[in-house]
């Protein structure tokens, strides 16, 4: 019995201008607040212009120049001069990924994760490599491509560490350029 | 007067607003973690609908170029409409832009408008003499996620004729 009288007694603290603060602050929270984050993909243009004197790189250490095209068949991942095919460890089986459904109707029927397990392979043998030229068919939807972008930017199967010493997934090839695609 | 007003709150009948205010407080907490200024803000719609992307890279400002189903709209200035068409090929329908409005793979009036925004850009970094303010060449493409390469290809090539070389494109953070 005492213990239900003494908050009658007790002086009550006047919350009525704290409510009155905080309703006037949620409508405006809930205003300006965004529960959608965005993200960015950085790409370039591809550099046209003559070839330059400059570029010639015969000495140098055999490039790369990983491209993937991204037609109604699924993926197809080249790179210049036969590199891959002759240095593949699964050779010719390697360069073309068939899409889940035949004609790919949907983004998601293409095989982004044997695509990401193929360049994951192809980073192994290529450390320094960053660029991967991504070649487009025309009717190829825009979400695809972003797709594709994903699968070709990281591996969330593997992880390494970042300068900073935390753990992220591995980077395979982060810097995409678009070239102007199959017609 | 006075003495009767400040017993007015301690009658009987007073509201207990204790846990109104335990909501309340919740509430303004999760609202205020959730609260964020954004440089670059999109506005989806049934014409617009950004793809889902793991990208981690947060955007800049830059000019905003929105690509939505219906029409071309850079920095908020509508530019021109799009077009739908029956592809000879597959008989689907898709989204191209009106014969008339290109020159080639450029669409002329973006070209133009784009044009002028990269000498404003430039005339300001050159005034200014800040790197802050140094005329890059980026662009925000905020693209629906529908929409077929061709039309992402002409937008890309005219902005690159117009001097803007680095795209940014526009995704929703999300998934691994």
């Amino acid at each position: 019995m005492p213990k239900g009288k003494r908050n009658s007694d007790a002086e009550e603290l006047d919350l009525v201008p704290i409510m009155n603060l905080v309703t006037i602050l949620i409508p405006f929270l809930l205003m300006a607040s965004s529960f959608v984050t965005l993200a960015a993909i950085d790409s370039t243009l591809p550099a046209i212009g003559p070839p330059t004197e400059a570029t010639e790189t015969d000495d140098e250490e055999e490039k790369l120049n990983l491209s993937i095209a991204v037609t109604d068949e699924g993926f197809t991942v080249m790179g210049g001069d036969g590199t891959l095919r002759s240095e593949g460890a699964d050779g010719e089986k390697g360069a073309t990924l068939p899409c889940k459904r035949p004609g790919c109707p949907t983004p998601d029927s293409y095989d982004t994760a044997g695509l990401t397990e193929l360049l994951s392979d192809i980073k192994d043998r290529w450390k320094d490599e960053e660029n991967v030229i991504l070649v487009p068919e025309s009717q190829v939807s825009y979400e695809a491509l972003i797709y594709t972008m994903d699968a070709a930017r990281e591996d969330p199967d593997q992880k390494e560490t970042d300068e900073n010493g935390s753990s992220r997934n591995r980077l395979l090839f982060p810097n995409v350029v678009i070239a102007g695609g199959a017609q | 007067m006075g003495k009767k007003k400040s017993r007015r709150g301690s009658g009987e009948g007073a509201l207990s607003i204790t846990s109104m205010m335990d909501m309340m407080t919740i509430i303004l907490v999760f609202l205020l973690k959730s609260y964020q200024t954004e440089d670059v803000s999109v506005a989806p719609s049934e014409d617009l609908q950004i793809p889902i992307s793991s990208a981690q890279k947060s955007p800049k400002l830059a000019v905003n170029v929105v690509v939505s189903r219906k029409d071309i709209v850079v920095d908020g200035a509508w530019v021109l409409d799009l077009d739908r068409s029956i592809s000879s090929e597959t008989g689907a329908e898709e989204i191209v832009v009106p014969d008339e409005e290109k020159r080639g793979q450029l669409i002329s009036k973006l070209y133009d408008l784009m044009l002028e925004k990269a000498e404003t850009a430039k005339d300001l970094g050159a005034r200014t003499g800040s790197e802050d303010f140094e005329f890059k060449g980026e662009v925000l493409l905020q693209v629906d996620k529908r929409m077929p390469f061709s039309v992402v290809r002409e937008v890309m090539f005219t902005a690159g004729q117009a001097q803007f070389g680095n795209f940014r494109f526009v995704v929703i953070k999300g998934g691994g």
